[in-house]
């Protein structure tokens, strides 16, 4: 998360300096704010959950689009995830990065709904071998990708993108767009950082294949 | 140039972008990447599939966050307000363990007194005194239980609800 976020005084003080900070002061700075955040979530802090909600909303909903491929269920869980957020907010040590924790929780929720459901097999979320992309459809039969692509661009990168299975898209976005460790996606993932390694080797080769033809 | 040095050469680009290289392999792949004009192809049709995947726009529903802070501030006041429940059921578990304590070579003689009295087996009436026992944390339970059945009802009917 954002160091500025808790600290806000931090933000107005010159950006410059706040770059310059040796990484060991951002670290320490990172693990004050994360105690703080921890904290917060124990008392069930009104203000901090909502200031949590509006903060992460794009992050925590472009997730759930990835690994859901279905906006109207996204939306759905993005709730839940909160309210997950509230209850068991004492869960939360501080220890590791907010945004890993939050995905967890998303991720764990998306999971029981499908083994409840039984839609599908639990494995097109967590076998990196299932051929066919997670695709759960709703009754507006649009997919989550479909809805927010506009440009002709646009168009054909989420094509690519909905071809590309689900375990994939999952790891790319938490390593290239939420830019976390490989030990923190493994976090998230409850799967041992090997497994994240070869996933995300195998997702970037199918991203560049798929997209290749029609970027190029 | 053999296969195995394009091999390498595209192993450690997909390898910079997930894991990151050493400053050896760094330098080796940036003196191929010089020489080889497909592997610097490879590296640039990466590098343009990266930056596609970072520029999806996945917009949020209009009103999302704030339909979520209302549901989120409704269960934090649920929550509030069975917080002295709670409070009240664990006292009332850890006075009547404490008391069943203080009582249980009584309420033992008073159990054999009368197992004696009725001429049923002891096993009998040591499996009451073991129940005797239990009631309150069996109490508890069935009072957690509902509270949590309710929940979920709850919870239940505010998604309907949206």
């Amino acid at each position: 998360m954002s160091a500025t976020f808790l600290f806000p005084a931090i933000s107005n003080h010159n950006a410059h300096q706040a770059a310059a900070l040796p990484a060991c002061s951002f670290s320490v700075l990172m693990k004050v704010e994360n105690q703080a955040l921890a904290r917060g979530l124990q008392r069930r802090d009104p203000d901090l959950l909502d200031r949590l909600i509006e903060q992460y909303q794009f992050r925590l909903f472009r997730y759930l689009v990835y690994i859901t491929g279905d906006r109207t269920r996204a939306e759905d869980f993005f709730q839940e995830t909160w309210i997950r957020v509230l209850e068991r907010g004492h869960q939360y040590d501080g220890k590791s990065r907010f945004e890993g924790w939050l995905f967890t929780i998303a991720r764990n929720l998306v999971i029981d709904w499908q083994r409840q459901r039984k839609i599908q097999s639990l494995d097109a979320l967590t076998a990196p071998d299932q051929a066919h992309p997670l695709q759960v459809k709703d009754e507006r039969a649009t997919s989550a990708l479909d809805a927010v692509m506009n440009t002709e661009q646009d168009a054909q990168v989420q094509d690519a993108m909905s071809q590309i299975p689900a375990v994939y898209r999952e790891v790319l976005l938490l390593r290239f767009q939420e830019e976390l460790q490989i030990e923190e996606i493994a976090a998230v993932l409850g799967a041992p950082p090997s497994t994240v390694k070869s996933r995300l080797y195998r997702g970037l080769e199918v991203l560049r294949n798929t997209l290749e033809p029609r970027i190029s | 140039m053999n296969a195995n040095i394009h091999e390498r050469a595209q192993q450690l680009i997909a390898q910079d972008r997930v894991e990151g290289l050493s400053a050896s392999d760094t330098d080796w792949l940036a003196g191929h990447l010089q020489q080889c004009a497909d592997c610097a192809n490879f590296a640039q049709s990466t590098s343009a599939a990266l930056r596609a995947l970072r520029s999806i726009p996945v917009p949020v529903p209009a009103g999302l966050a704030e339909r979520t802070q209302f549901r989120v501030g409704l269960r934090a006041q649920q929550l509030r307000q069975r917080q002295p429940r709670h409070r009240a059921l664990w006292i009332a578990a850890g006075v009547s363990w404490a008391t069943g304590v203080a009582s249980a070579p009584l309420v033992w003689r008073m159990f054999a007194w009368l197992g004696d009295h009725a001429g049923v087996p002891n096993l009998v009436w040591e499996a009451g005194f073991g129940l005797w026992w239990a009631v309150p944390a069996l109490v508890a339970a069935v009072v957690l239980l509902s509270e949590h059945e309710k929940q979920s009802r709850e919870s239940f009917w505010l998604r309907r609800t949206e």
